[in-house]
């Protein structure tokens, strides 16, 4: 049971994500009656799984919750604007009362009355389709029986007493119907007693008996119904049927219409007992409900069929996929780890053994390496994910704290489908999240300031995710103000972070939001000033091998860049020798090697160094004293240096003894298995099965930095 | 002239051995004996449509006789006249 349960929640969050990701298309304008359907289902699904479980207060909610999107599905309320901000509220209420579900709480019962008041409003008297040109009648508005329940709860208005209406119901069960123990025939009872009905059979697709499949499904249905029932329980007759049929559910007026305008256009074939087989004997017509639809049913054709086929794949999608525990996976990719190593530690023991390169042992290892790789990256695909769940979510921190400020912002979402590995999704949420609370409360001004400065009132804000030459570059961008660099500079001088005679470029004041104890909030903010500041920020997106930086205009907006890896579990790096000791440092931050000149190293006050290449000064660190590997500083000539550049962009030059070569390594954490060390971000097993540690290039290269801001040195050209 | 006897239950299951056993028929008139139909799906409806199809087509008469009230009851719900299974009207 537990194990069912587990799955519906994780079926939650899918059905929660299509949700949303619907809603914001209908906000965006999509009318299309697919969007509309998808949301439905999606909140239906939820209602279906919640009642199974018993969870009555999610039941109640959902209920509301799909009676009103019955209503705008069913065109009798108009999607607008105002309403889908109901709707896109009402989901975040949902995504609180099932995560309330799951951990056994209790969601705050003071935000559920409130959307549950709003929807009930929207089901009593909002705007609604068709008022004006009177095609569709108010008796129409069905919601009342399923709502009977709920009116103690939610406070619904007195419904409008029942009327019967007909309906048109359109029914083709595929085969998979019958296999799962489903039977048309018992289907169509239940919906007989709902109310009068006729029934006609479509038999035109029944083969000749040589070609029939038993077990298949050749039939389809047209049932007229007239039923004091609402749209919503019709269709709760097939509630356990709807992935393995075709169905439609219409007004009768609907269909009355159409089947005129049908009429008129092509003489009526009378159903006739004898009539050969092979012709149809009914004419079976897609039908969109919407009342504009009626001037061209034909033009719904293709609109219907697209419909089908988006359901058809969807259905396909669920088979082709597997739930795996996420254990079994990160167990695999361990595996695939110890043998990337293993492979290693053959191959150094081959070249030990003093084979030649053309021996068929190292011929047959060079193919094994190959083999090796190409199942790590199967196995990293398979925890490879679109960063989309965790996009979705800040659109709910965006309209939470817009509505907080009372600003009025609008996300714009860019690379949904971008994919990443799941620990990287994982761990971005925290660091996003406070990034796009800080733009919408610091980065975007207030609507008047921002007419004020010939902007449109309502403020932007990008999300966009891209994979940038192997690593996963997502950038927050807002239209705001931009830094106010005078400001900056004012706090971090009298909160002591720099000497007030300090000369910085735009650029390192910039930088300067990310130096731990940094806050411009005059004010604490229960928004922004939660004790959290840009520097821990900066920490999460380090601690998961990415950079951070900003870029900002004044008047025009900020924009945050993160770059991070695909992966966590691998590394590409340079294997060197420091001090006699094996390092690694990755690939990635390492943009050439040089070997150093005396006359382009040149001494800079006590201790520093910097060694001019390509016309600019960078500074020279001697990776050997940083780490404490000896005390005196080494001759640069007899070494080699790494030019890198660190996340904040800024270019140093690393002194190492020697280059050993380049290779993948596994990443083991050294936090996990022993605890931080400054300077070093990991460990991994080099193939003689010794320990290299990997240097963390970003904290090599700030520490100078940091103290030559303190000190005020001149800034070293770069 | 074949006669073929419906089975008590002509579900799921009963479709395909249906569909062989009428299959051996062809080509010959044919007479479904359906007096004992106790309960029917709507898959067996599919098979005894065919069959009355595959019948018409060859020429041949096919004719349902004495369908049992669970039978006529379940065609009438499906909105299949008795005329589209079999060739002459009901004789029960």
């Amino acid at each position: 049971m537990a194990a069912i349960k587990q799955t519906f929640f994780q079926e939650c969050e899918e059905q929660l994500v299509e949700l949303e990701s619907g809603l914001l298309r209908m906000e965006d304008g999509d009318d299309d009656l697919e969007t509309v359907n998808a949301v439905f289902r999606a909140v239906h699904s939820i209602k279906g799984g919640a009642g199974a479980f018993g969870f009555d207060e999610l039941v109640e909610f959902v209920h509301v919750f799909e009676t009103t999107l019955d209503l705008i599905r069913s065109a009798k309320l108009a999607a607008t604007p105002a309403v889908t901000k109901t709707l896109l509220r009402a989901s975040d209420v949902l995504a609180d009362l099932v995560r309330a579900a799951r951990e056994g709480g209790s969601a705050d019962a003071g935000a559920v009355k409130v959307i549950a008041d709003e929807l009930s409003a929207l089901l009593g008297g909002a705007p609604r389709h068709g008022d004006d040109d009177g095609k569709v009648s108010v008796e129409a508005l069905d919601f009342q029986p399923v709502c009977i329940s709920l009116d103690s709860i939610f406070d619904v208005g007195e419904p409008e007493a029942p009327a019967t209406q007909d309906f048109i119901v359109r029914f083709k069960p595929s085969a998979g119907l019958y296999a799962k123990a489903n039977e048309s025939l018992r289907l169509l009872r239940e919906l007989g007693s709902l109310g009068e009905m006729s029934v006609e059979c479509d038999i035109s697709e029944i083969p000749l008996l040589s070609e029939l499949d038993p077990e298949g499904a050749y039939l389809g249905w047209t049932i007229r119904l007239t039923t004091s029932a609402s749209e919503a329980q019709v269709r709760e007759v097939f509630e356990f049927v709807e992935w393995d049929c075709e169905l439609s559910v219409e007004t009768a007026d609907v269909g009355k219409l159409l089947e005129a305008l049908q009429e008129s256009l092509e003489p009526h074939e009378a159903p006739e007992a004898s009539a050969p087989v092979a012709e149809p004997k009914q004419t079976s017509v897609a039908i969109d409900p919407t009342p504009a639809s009626f001037a061209a049913p034909s033009d719904e054709h293709p609109a219907a069929a697209r419909a089908e086929s988006a359901k058809g794949e969807g259905s396909a999608s669920v088979q082709a996929t597997i739930r795996v525990d996420l254990d079994r996976v990160d167990r695999l990719i361990n595996l695939v780890g110890e043998l990337v190593i293993n492979q290693a530690m053959l191959s150094q023991r081959v070249s030990e053994a003093g084979l030649s390169r053309a021996s068929s042992v190292v011929i047959g290892l060079d193919e094994l390496e190959q083999l090796t790789r190409d199942i790590q990256d199967s196995v990293m695909a398979i925890r490879a994910q679109p960063v989309k769940p965790v996009f979705q979510r800040m659109s709910r921190t965006v309209r939470e704290v817009a509505s907080m400020t009372g600003k009025a912002v609008r996300l714009v979402m860019d690379g949904e489908t971008t994919e990443v590995d799941k620990t990287v999704i994982e761990r971005l949420t925290d660091p996003l999240t406070h990034m796009i609370r800080n733009a919408v409360d610091h980065g975007i001004e207030k609507a008047e300031d921002r007419i004020a400065a010939g902007k449109p009132e309502e403020g932007s804000l990008r999300l966009s995710a891209t994979h940038r030459s192997g690593r996963i570059v997502i950038e927050v961008a807002d239209d705001g103000a931009g830094i106010n660099r005078a400001r900056v500079r004012q706090i971090a001088v009298s909160k002591g972070l720099i000497p007030a005679e300090a000369n910085l470029t735009d650029d390192e004041i910039d930088n300067l939001i990310f130096l731990p104890g940094f806050s411009t909030a005059s004010s604490v903010s229960n928004i922004s000033g939660r004790g959290v500041g840009m520097d821990v920020v900066k920490r999460a997106i380090q601690a998961l091998g990415g950079r951070i930086s900003i870029s900002s205009v004044p008047g025009r907006g900020s924009t945050f860049s993160m770059s991070l890896p695909l992966t966590l579990a691998v590394l590409d790096g340079m294997v060197v020798t420091v001090g006699g000791q094996t390092l690694v440092i990755p690939l990635t931050a390492i943009i050439e090697t040089l070997q150093p000149k005396k006359e382009s190293v040149h001494e800079l006050g006590a201790g520093a160094r910097v060694i001019a290449t390509r016309n600019t000064f960078t500074p020279l660190i001697d990776v050997g004293a940083v780490l404490l590997y000896r005390d005196e500083p080494i001759e640069a000539t007899s070494q080699v240096a790494l030019l890198v550049e660190s996340e904040s962009g800024a270019k140093c030059a690393l002194l190492v003894d020697a280059i050993q070569g380049q290779r993948q390594v596994v990443i083991k954490s050294l936090e996990t298995n022993y605890g931080h060390v400054h300077g070093i971000a990991a460990a991994t097993i080099l193939g003689d099965g010794r320990v290299a540690l990997i240097l963390d290039v970003d904290a090599i290269v700030a520490r100078p930095r940091a103290d030559m801001i303190v000190a005020e040195m001149p800034a070293a050209a770069e | 002239m074949v006669t073929v006897s419906l089975p008590e239950i002509l579900d799921i299951r009963a479709a395909s051995p249906l569909a062989t056993e009428l299959l051996q028929a062809r080509g010959n008139p044919l007479t479904i004996e359906a007096s004992s139909v106790a309960k029917v799906g709507a898959q067996c409806i599919q098979v005894l449509l065919s069959a009355h199809a595959t019948w018409t087509a060859d020429g041949l008469p096919l004719n349902v006789a004495h369908p049992s009230e669970p039978l006529l009851d379940a065609l009438e719900t499906l909105g299949i006249p008795f005329t589209d299974i079999s060739e002459q009207e009901s004789t029960k």
